[in-house]
């Protein structure tokens, strides 16, 4: 991520804190710092949301629209299946050596972890659903995300904030005509309903996984890193679990050491209690989120940038 | 297929072509065995040998290579270093894997690196890289060029890779803690088999990277959805086949020194 120094001293010091279940900003080692979510901010998209992790100044800041695009079938791809696209952008203006082509290997290590984890039926998403007419027509959901700011444990805000751009994506209605022509083959057209009260969810979303990220620091883990625990991170692993407490999808990142196969266990069944807190305070988190857009807030400005 | 990719760096084909479509192979389930014969807990057949680049008979410069096959996997890996780093004042080594499939290699044929062979080199590097003393070699880069010529699985070509990166670390005389072996599982009909093919299409695969003298495992990579203890499970199993991988590794470089 983006390269913090600390001096040696500094190293030893949350390296030994940690071992002791101290970190430094007083937070237990199966912590989260403060998540802030806001739904629906982009009205061109079909869902979009921003997801804080830490706060105000000083936190992982992740902004995710979510596209529908209907994508015509071309031989050799799966006859009646949608598909998701996922895309990860870090922003220059979150670390300078974002700049440029800077951001690249982070890119597309973000991409391919976002796509292992949401694109297919393992996302818990109806894949078949988002087949409009098979070998002819499908949904294409784009989910483009992008890292406004890196203050530590990116894959896990990008995932939260992905989870609620889904959750709070509405497609527009498809309406299918099936004419049975001459030879009683099945011609079929289809239709999309141009109104904006006519929209429905994406099925299946409320099966989408959540992640949790475990950075070791000597020989303990900890969740969420902050910047400074990731730069004494020897290997981290992420879990993603579903609301059923499935495991979707398990990345080991890091390359200075691997995990004992005890550890590893340990790990992967502590991700799975965290889980389940982590989806009570997601609930809750998106539903304060889809209620405040009803309210008489202004839609520009201050409340996208200054309350959030 | 590639038709939208601009691509000028070669002579390219008819824009809208596509390969053909094969009726699909409906697989019996996993109870009534393997297509090929396998036990449900067999690898492929392995061949491994350490310094087909590297011999003195051919000219090349790398430092240690390795050509590595699993069934029909087929891949070879040429490893330089460790050599002088365009960052002088790095502590450690600074280590790249460079991942390529060969345009044949897949059953879609694909002459352009694409974000998937990107991120598997970065991931390569993630999980060769605790096995390697980094701190050994300060200012150098050591540099693996991994070439995928015949790939058959996705993950168990992967695990491949990274033992055929192993044998070209230890051929390259790269000062290692231990040599990594993978090995992959797919989970079909609620089992797990080990190292599967293409056509073994498993809904759930996990992947597990160990170095068995260490007892540390380097690379974990599940896709698919399965509970924890299915999980569990599955990386316990992988992570003893990874032992016998080790060994066959271990064999092929002796064979090498002989």
């Amino acid at each position: 991520m983006t390269s913090l120094i600390l001096s040696p001293s500094e190293q030893d010091f949350i390296t030994r804190g940690v071992e002791k279940g101290f970190r430094a900003d007083g937070r237990g080692s199966l912590d989260r710092r403060e998540v802030t979510l806001r739904t629906n901010m982009i009205s061109q998209a079909n869902g979009s949301a921003r997801c804080r992790i830490g706060h105000l100044g000083l936190g992982t800041d992740v902004l995710v629209g979510i596209k529908a695009e209907v994508n015509t079938w071309t031989p050799g791809e799966p006859e009646s299946l949608g598909s998701i696209v996922c895309n990860v952008e870090c922003s220059p203006s979150a670390a300078q050596e974002f700049e440029g082509r800077g951001a690249e290997d982070l890119n597309v290590e973000l991409t391919q972890t976002l796509d292992r984890m949401f694109n297919g039926p393992q996302s818990g998403i109806d894949m078949a659903k988002l087949c409009i007419i098979p070998k002819q027509a499908y949904w294409v959901l784009h989910v483009d995300a992008l890292v406004l700011d890196v203050k530590g444990g990116i894959v896990d805000a990008l995932v939260w904030a992905t989870r609620a751009a889904l959750l709070s994506t509405k497609l527009p209605r498809v309406v299918v005509e099936s004419i049975a022509d001459e030879d009683g083959n099945l011609q079929s057209e289809f239709d999309v309903v141009d109104d904006a009260e006519d929209q429905v969810a994406i099925e299946g979303v409320e099966n989408l996984p959540l992640s949790v990220t475990f950075n070791q620091i000597g020989k303990r883990f900890v969740i969420d890193a902050s910047e400074q625990e990731e730069a004494v991170t020897q290997a981290s692993l992420t879990v993603a679990v579903s609301p059923q407490l499935e495991i979707c999808a398990v990345q080991k990142g890091g390359f200075l050491r691997g995990f004992p196969p005890s550890l590893l266990s340990e790990i992967m069944q502590t991700a799975r209690r965290v889980a389940r807190d982590e989806f009570a305070k997601f609930k809750e988190l998106y539903e304060t989120a889809a209620s405040n857009q009803m309210g008489d807030e202004p839609s520009t400005g201050s409340t996208f940038l200054g309350a959030f | 297929m590639s038709g939208a990719v601009n691509d000028r760096r070669r002579i390219n084909g008819p824009a809208r072509s596509v390969e053909p479509i094969y009726t699909a192979t409906v697989l019996d389930s996993v109870a009534k065995g393997r297509s090929d014969g396998r036990g449900l807990d067999h690898m492929r057949p392995i061949y491994a040998k350490a310094g087909p680049i590297s011999d003195a008979q051919t000219t090349a410069s790398a430092s240690g290579s390795a050509f590595y096959e699993q069934g029909s996997i087929r891949i070879s890996c040429a490893v330089y270093g460790p050599r002088s780093a365009r960052k002088p004042n790095a502590r450690r080594a600074h280590f790249v894997c460079d991942f390529q499939y060969a345009p044949f290699a897949c059953s879609k044929r694909s002459p352009t690196q694409s974000t998937d062979e990107h991120e598997t080199s970065l991931w390569l590097s993630n999980t060769v890289g605790p096995a390697i003393r980094l701190e050994m070699y300060p200012k150098s880069s050591i540099d693996a060029y991994v070439t995928v010529i015949e790939s058959d699985g996705k993950m168990a070509t992967l695990a491949a890779t990274i033992n055929c990166i192993s044998l070209a670390l230890a051929d390259a005389g790269i000062e290692m803690y231990d040599t990594v072996a993978a090995c992959s599982m797919g989970l079909r009909d609620s089992q797990w088999i080990v190292d599967c093919t293409h056509q073994e299409n498993a809904e759930c695969s996990v992947l597990v990277a160990y170095m068995p003298s260490v007892d540390e495992v380097t690379g974990v990579l599940q896709t698919g959805k399965t509970t924890l203890e299915v999980h569990e499970q599955g990386v316990q199993l992988c992570t003893n086949v990874c032992v016998r991988v080790y060994a066959v590794i271990c064999r092929a470089l002796q064979a090498s020194v002989e």
